[in-house]
C-alpha cells in the first residue's frame, strides 16, 4: 500500500512541478532555519556541561547591599572559600580564583596569556585532564605552573614535552611546569589558558585574606549525598558570621545555570540568556509553522484537482482512513524530500551564520540525536501540514466530485485565509521587532558616553614598566602620531574595581554608595575626552595630588547643596580632597546609569595604557611608530593592542546578535509566506480564469482586474497588520525593560512595517493578477 | 430457481435545495435477479444516476428500504456498507475516472489494495485480466496516453479486477463513439453470459437493448417495464 502511496506522491510531484517547488521550497526554507536555530540553541545548552562533576560544582556570588539595593557580583573575599569548605559541612572542595594576564617567556618565545591563579582543589574540581603530569601532585611545587596544550606547544613546540621546564612569567619569576592539560572545550565559560597556585599570587599581599575585600572567584564542589539547601543556608550566613559589618551574602550558583541564568536582581535570579533561548526555540517552531502553513493552503486550494481521485478510489472501496493516510504519507514524503533540500542549504549556510553568531557549530550529521532530530522535524511537518488537507480532501463525496460538481469551499476556504493571516501577522511582528531592536542599539550606541572612544588604543601593562610611563608618553607625543596618553588601574569601558564606605559632607548614607575608583595619570582625561565641568585637573606632580581627588558629576550632585570643589572624602583613616568634577561617562552597563567614579593621582597600580593617536595621521603608521617605541622601552613585551571603539561594539553583542537573527528570521519568514501567497494567488487567477474572461468581455480594463485579483489579499494583509501592532507593541515593551536607557516605541515604526507588508505581498499577488489580467479572453473562455 | 441479487422497496431519495425539498427518486421498488442484465432508461434529470448510485452505495436513499443478497442495506453502518460495496459491487463511469497518475496496471490493482489482496496474488489477477482485454501491451502507460475507448476498457477492467456480483455502468458508451460503444456494449452481453449481473443507465435505445430488461424512468418514477 505504502509503495503505491510513494509512486502516486512522487508522480504527482513531478507533474506539478511548480507546485511542487513552492511547498518543497518554503519548507526546507523553514526546516533550514528552524535548524541554524537548534543548532545554536544545543550549543548554548551545552555550556558548562562537559565537567565530570557538573551537578556538583557551584560558582559562589555574593549579593552585596548599596543605597538600599542588592546588587550581585561575582567577587568573593580571600577566605571564604577555606572557610566555607572548613565549616560547612558537604562542601568537599572550595577554590579560590583569580584572572590574570601574564607574559610568558620561554628563549626568544614571549606571549601574553590570561590564566588563573588558584588553589589545588580547582584541578579536582573541574577534572582536569592532564596530558603530562600528574593532577595529584601538580601543584605540589609552590613555583607550579599546569598549562593547556596550546599553550604548551606555542612555547615549547609540538615535539618537545613541557613537563619539568622553566617558564619566566611577566619578565620576573620563573616557574616550572608541572602539568600539561588537554585544551578546554569552548562552551565553557570561564576559559584559561594556565593554572598557577594562588599563595604565590596572595604573597605580600596581605589584605587578600581579610573579609571586606571581595576580589577572587569562588567554586565550591558539594557532596553527591548533601542537600542543595542546606548547604546554600549555610553558605548565605557565613561571610557575616566572619565579619559582623559586611553588607555581603554569598550563595550558591550552580554552574549549569551560569551561562543562562546569571542574570540577578535584588540578589535573585531573574533569568538571562535562558530567555533569549526560549525566545529562539519559539521561533523555530513558529517560522516551521508557516512553512507548513503554505502546505495547507496549497493543498486544499488545488483540492478541486484533487478530488477526482477522492471520488474514483473512494467508488473504487478505498475508506476515508486509507485515504487520509494517503495523503498524510504524501505530506511526509513531501516533507523528507524538503529535510534533504535543507541539508544542502544548511551545509551552504552554517559557515555565514556561524559568523554571525560568532560559533563554530557543524552539522554533526554523525551523531545519532541529530539525525533522529532531523527525522523528528521531517515527520511533524509532515503530520502538521499533511494533517488538515488529508482530512479535508478525504471529506469529499463521490457521487458529487464524480459528477464534476463544484465543490463548496467555504470552510476551506475560511480556514485558508484565517492560515494567511496568521502567517503575515508572524512577518509583521518580525518585521516590527526588527526595526525596534535595530533602533534600541542605535538608540544606546549614540548616547552621550561622555568620552571620546575614537582613535583610542589600549594596552596591558605590568608594573615595571610604570615607572618608564613620563619617558615613553614624551616619545610617543614627540612621533608626531600621538596626541596623548595615559595609565588606568582598569579598561575603559569595563566595570570593576569598587567599593563603599566613604563619608562626605552634604548627602546621607554615603556609606552605602558603591564607588568605582580609577587610579591616573594627569594626562587621562585629556587623552580619553572626558570633560572637567569644576575645578581643575591632576598637576604634573603625583606627590602633591597625593591626597587630591576628582569626581564625576553623579557623586558630586550626591553632595547636595555642598560645594564639591574642597569638600573632603574619607574612608577609614583616608582622606582625599576634591579638585575637580568630571561630567559622567558610560562604562559597565551600556545601557545602565554608570556608578559615581573617583579619580585618583596614583599610577602604580595601572594595568592598562591608554594612548589617543593624532587626528588625520594614517592608523598604520601611528601604530608602527608606537611599536618602536614600546618595542625601545618593554621589550620583554609582545606588541599587543586594542581598539576602544571595538571594545564598545563588543559591549553590544549580544543586542546586535539578536537584531541580527530577528532581521534574517524576518527576512525568511516572509519570504515563506510569500511563497506561498503566490501559490494561493496563481490558483485564485486559475479558478477564476472564466470570470476574469467575462469581465473582459465586457468591457473591464487590466487594472480593473488587477484590482479585482488583489483586494481580496490586501485585505488579509490588513487585518495581519492590525492583530501584530498589539503583539509587537507588547513583545517589544516587555523586551526594553531590561534596559533601563531605552528608546520610546514610535508609532511611525508600526505604519512602515505594515506599508513594507503591504508592498511585499501586493508585488507577490500582482504578479499572478496582471498575468491573469493580460490573458486573452478568448482562449480562457473557450476551454469551458 | 433464480436467486434475488438486490431488492428496493419504495425507496426515495429528496435533497434539500435551499428551502425546498427536491425529489430525486419517488418510491422506486425494483427487484433484481442473479444475472440479470438491466438497462435504465430516460431522459436527463429523470434519477437515472442517482438510482444507480443508491444501488451502488455511493450514495443513500432517504426513505423505503433497499435489500442487497438479503442484508437490509438501509439500516447499516457505514462501514459494513463499504465493505459489502467492495466484495460485490464494480463501478463504470461515462468518464471513465481513472486516476492520472497510475498505470494502466496501477489502475486496474487499486480495487485489489483496497481489498487487502496479496502481492503474488494481485499480480496474477491483474495479469489475468490485462490478458483477457488485450492491453498487456499498454500496461506501463498512463490513462492520458490511451484512447477514449482504451480507457474505457480499463475503467471496465478495473471494475471487474474484484469479482464483483453487479457492475454497475453510468452511461459507460457516453464519451465513445459508435463503433467503440458497440464493442463496449458487445463485452457487457458477454460478462453477462458468464454471470455477471449488470445495471446501465443509457440515452441510447440501441445500447439500452442489449439488456434483459429496460426500466423507463421520469421525474424520479419507473414509468414501464
Amino acid at each position: 500500500m505504502f509503495k503505491n502511496y510513494f509512486k502516486i506522491a512522487i508522480r504527482s510531484l513531478l507533474k506539478h512541478k511548480g507546485y511542487s517547488f513552492l511547498n518543497i521550497f518554503g519548507l526546507a526554507v523553514g526546516i533550514t532555519c528552524a535548524s541554524l536555530i537548534f543548532l545554536w540553541v544545543e550549543d548554548e545548552l551545552s555550556f558548562n556541561t562537559n565537567f565530570d562533576k557538573q551537578d556538583q560544582v557551584f560558582y559562589v556570588p555574593t549579593n552585596q547591599q548599596y543605597e538600599g539595593e542588592w546588587r550581585t557580583f561575582y567577587s568573593t573575599p580571600g577566605p571564604l572559600a577555606q572557610d566555607m569548605k572548613n565549616e560547612i559541612p558537604g562542601i568537599i572542595r572550595a577554590t579560590r580564583s583569580s584572572l590574570q594576564e601574564s607574559l610568558f617567556t620561554v628563549g626568544d618565545n614571549a606571549i601574553i596569556r590570561r590564566g588563573r591563579y588558584v588553589d589545588p582543589d580547582f584541578l579536582e574540581i573541574f577534572s582536569l585532564n592532564f596530558i603530562e603530569g600528574d593532577r595529584s601532585n601538580a601543584f605540589n611545587n609552590p613555583e607550579a605552573i599546569v598549562l593547556t596544550q596550546e599553550v604548551a606547544e606555542q612555547l615549547f613546540g609540538k615535539e618537545e614535552k613541557a613537563l619539568g621546564k622553566i617558564v619566566r612569567i611577566n619578565d620576573k619569576d620563573n616557574y616550572s611546569v608541572t602539568g600539561v592539560i588537554e585544551n578546554l572545550p569552548k562552551n565553557i565559560t570561564f576559559t584559561f589558558d594556565w593554572v598557577a597556585p594562588f599563595e604565590r599570587y596572595q604573597e605580600g599581599e596581605d589584605w587578600m585574606s581579610y573579609y571586606g575585600n571581595n576580589f577572587s572567584d569562588t567554586f565550591v564542589e558539594l557532596s553527591p549525598e548533601v542537600d542543595f539547601a542546606t548547604v546554600d543556608a549555610k553558605v548565605r550566613q557565613l561571610v557575616q558570621q566572619k565579619d559582623e559589618n559586611s553588607n555581603t551574602y554569598a550563595f550558591l550558583h550552580s554552574i549549569k545555570d551560569w551561562h543562562l541564568r546569571s542574570k540577578f536582581e535584588g540578589g535573585k535570579i531573574i533569568g538571562g540568556r535562558i530567555s533569549y533561548i526560549r525566545l529562539f526555540i519559539i521561533i523555530a517552531f513558529v517560522i516551521l509553522l508557516i512553512a507548513c502553513i503554505n502546505f495547507m493552503n496549497l493543498s486544499t486550494a488545488r483540492s478541486e484537482r484533487r478530488a477526482n481521485e477522492v471520488g474514483v478510489r473512494k467508488a473504487m472501496g478505498s475508506s476515508r482512513g486509507k485515504l487520509i493516510a494517503q495523503f498524510i504519507s504524501e505530506a511526509v514524503i513531501l516533507s523528507f524530500i524538503a529535510t534533504l533540500v535543507s541539508l544542502i542549504l544548511l551545509a551552504i549556510l552554517l559557515p555565514q551564520f556561524n559568523q554571525i553568531i560568532d560559533k563554530n557549530l557543524t552539522l554533526g550529521l554523525s551523531q545519532p540525536f541529530h539525525i533522529i532530530s532531523l527525522i523528528g522535524v521531517a515527520i511533524t511537518c509532515g503530520l502538521l501540514a499533511g494533517l488538515y488537507p488529508a482530512f479535508y480532501l478525504s471529506s469529499f463525496k463521490p457521487v458529487e466530485v464524480l459528477k464534476g460538481l463544484k465543490i463548496t469551499e467555504n470552510s476551506a476556504v475560511f480556514i485558508r485565509k484565517g492560515l494567511v493571516v496568521g502567517q503575515f501577522t508572524i512577518s509583521i511582528v518580525f518585521i516590527i521587532t526588527t526595526i525596534l531592536v535595530y533602533q534600541q542599539i542605535q538608540h544606546a550606541k549614540s548616547r552621550e558616553l561622555g568620552l571620546d572612544k575614537d582613535q583610542l588604543l589600549s594596552m596591558p601593562i605590568d608594573y615595571d614598566f610604570i615607572p618608564n610611563f613620563d619617558l615613553v608618553q614624551q616619545e610617543l607625543i614627540r612621533t608626531g602620531s600621538v596626541e596623548n596618553a595615559t595609565l588606568c588601574n582598569s579598561q575603559l569601558l569595563s566595570g570593576g574595581n569598587n567599593g563603599s564606605g566613604y563619608r562626605w559632607k552634604g548627602g546621607t548614607d554615603t556609606e552605602d554608595v558603591l564607588i568605582s575608583s580609577r587610579n591616573v595619570t594627569e594626562s587621562f582625561f585629556d587623552t580619553t575626552g572626558m570633560e572637567i565641568i569644576e575645578g581643575r585637573g591632576f598637576s604634573t606632580n603625583v606627590k602633591a595630588d597625593s591626597s587630591n581627588v576628582m569626581i564625576s558629576e553623579s557623586l558630586a550632585k550626591m553632595m547636595g547643596d555642598t560645594d564639591p570643589i574642597g569638600n573632603i572624602i574619607t574612608r577609614g583613616e583616608n582622606e582625599m580632597t576634591v579638585i575637580g568634577v568630571v561630567k559622567d561617562y558610560v562604562y559597565g552597563n551600556m545601557y545602565e546609569a554608570s556608578d559615581p567614579v573617583l579619580f585618583m593621582h596614583f599610577p602604580s597600580y595601572a594595568r592598562h595604557m591608554f594612548i589617543k593617536t593624532k587626528e588625520g595621521v594614517p592608523l598604520d603608521k601611528a601604530i608602527s611608530d608606537i611599536e618602536t617605541i614600546m618595542k625601545k622601552h618593554n621589550p620583554a613585551y609582545p606588541f599587543e593592542y586594542t581598539f576602544i571603539d571595538e571594545a564598545f561594539d563588543a559591549k553590544f553583542k549580544n543586542e546586535q546578535l539578536i537584531g541580527e537573527l530577528s532581521q534574517i528570521f524576518a527576512i525568511l519568514a516572509i519570504f515563506i509566506s510569500c511563497l506561498g501567497l503566490f501559490g494561493l494567488a496563481t490558483y485564485t487567477a486559475e479558478k477564476r480564469r472564466k470570470e476574469i474572461g467575462v469581465r473582459k468581455v465586457l468591457g473591464a480594463s487590466i487594472t480593473a482586474i488587477v484590482k479585482l485579483l488583489s483586494k481580496d489579499f490586501l485585505k488579509l494583509v490588513l487585518i495581519s497588520i492590525v492583530i501584530a501592532i498589539p503583539i509587537a507593541w507588547y513583545y517589544i515593551q516587555d523586551w526594553l525593560q531590561d534596559y533601563s536607557y531605552r528608546i520610546d516605541i514610535n508609532w511611525w515604526v508600526f505604519i512602515i512595517a505594515g506599508l513594507l507588508a503591504i508592498m511585499i505581498a501586493m508585488f507577490t499577488v500582482s504578479f499572478q493578477a496582471i498575468r491573469a489580467a493580460i490573458a486573452n479572453p478568448a482562449k480562457s473562455l473557450k476551454t469551458e | 430457481m433464480k436467486t434475488k441479487l438486490l431488492s428496493v422497496n419504495l425507496a426515495s431519495r429528496t435533497v434539500n435545495s435551499g428551502s425546498n425539498k427536491v425529489t430525486l427518486l419517488d418510491k422506486i421498488d425494483l427487484q433484481v435477479n442473479e444475472g440479470e442484465f438491466i438497462s435504465l432508461m430516460g431522459p436527463s434529470g429523470s434519477g437515472k444516476s442517482t438510482l444507480l448510485n443508491c444501488i451502488g452505495m455511493l450514495d443513500n436513499f432517504t426513505g423505503g428500504g433497499y435489500t442487497f443478497l438479503g442484508e437490509p442495506v438501509h439500516s447499516m453502518k457505514e462501514k459494513n456498507r463499504t465493505k459489502l460495496y467492495k466484495e460485490y459491487i464494480g463501478f463504470v463511469f461515462q468518464a471513465y475516472h481513472l486516476i492520472d497518475e497510475l498505470t494502466v496496471l496501477e489502475n486496474i490493482e487499486t480495487p485489489l489494495l483496497y481489498k487487502n489482496v496479496k502481492s503474488s496474488e494481485r499480480k496474477a489477477l491483474v495479469a489475468d485480466m490485462l490478458d483477457r482485454f488485450n492491453i498487456v501491451g499498454k500496461k506501463d502507460l498512463f490513462p492520458s496516453q490511451l484512447s477514449g475507448g482504451q480507457q474505457q476498457l480499463v475503467g471496465i477492467a478495473r471494475a471487474l479486477i474484484s469479482k464483483p456480483k453487479l457492475l454497475l455502468a453510468d452511461e459507460p458508451t457516453g464519451n465513445l463513439n459508435s463503433k467503440q460503444g458497440e464493442e463496449i456494449m458487445e463485452l457487457f452481453s458477454e460478462l453477462n453470459k458468464e454471470g455477471v449481473t449488470i445495471i446501465q443507465a443509457t440515452h441510447s435505445e440501441s445500447n439500452a437493448a442489449y439488456g434483459s430488461r429496460i426500466i423507463h424512468l421520469l421525474d424520479g418514477k419507473i414509468t414501464s417495464e
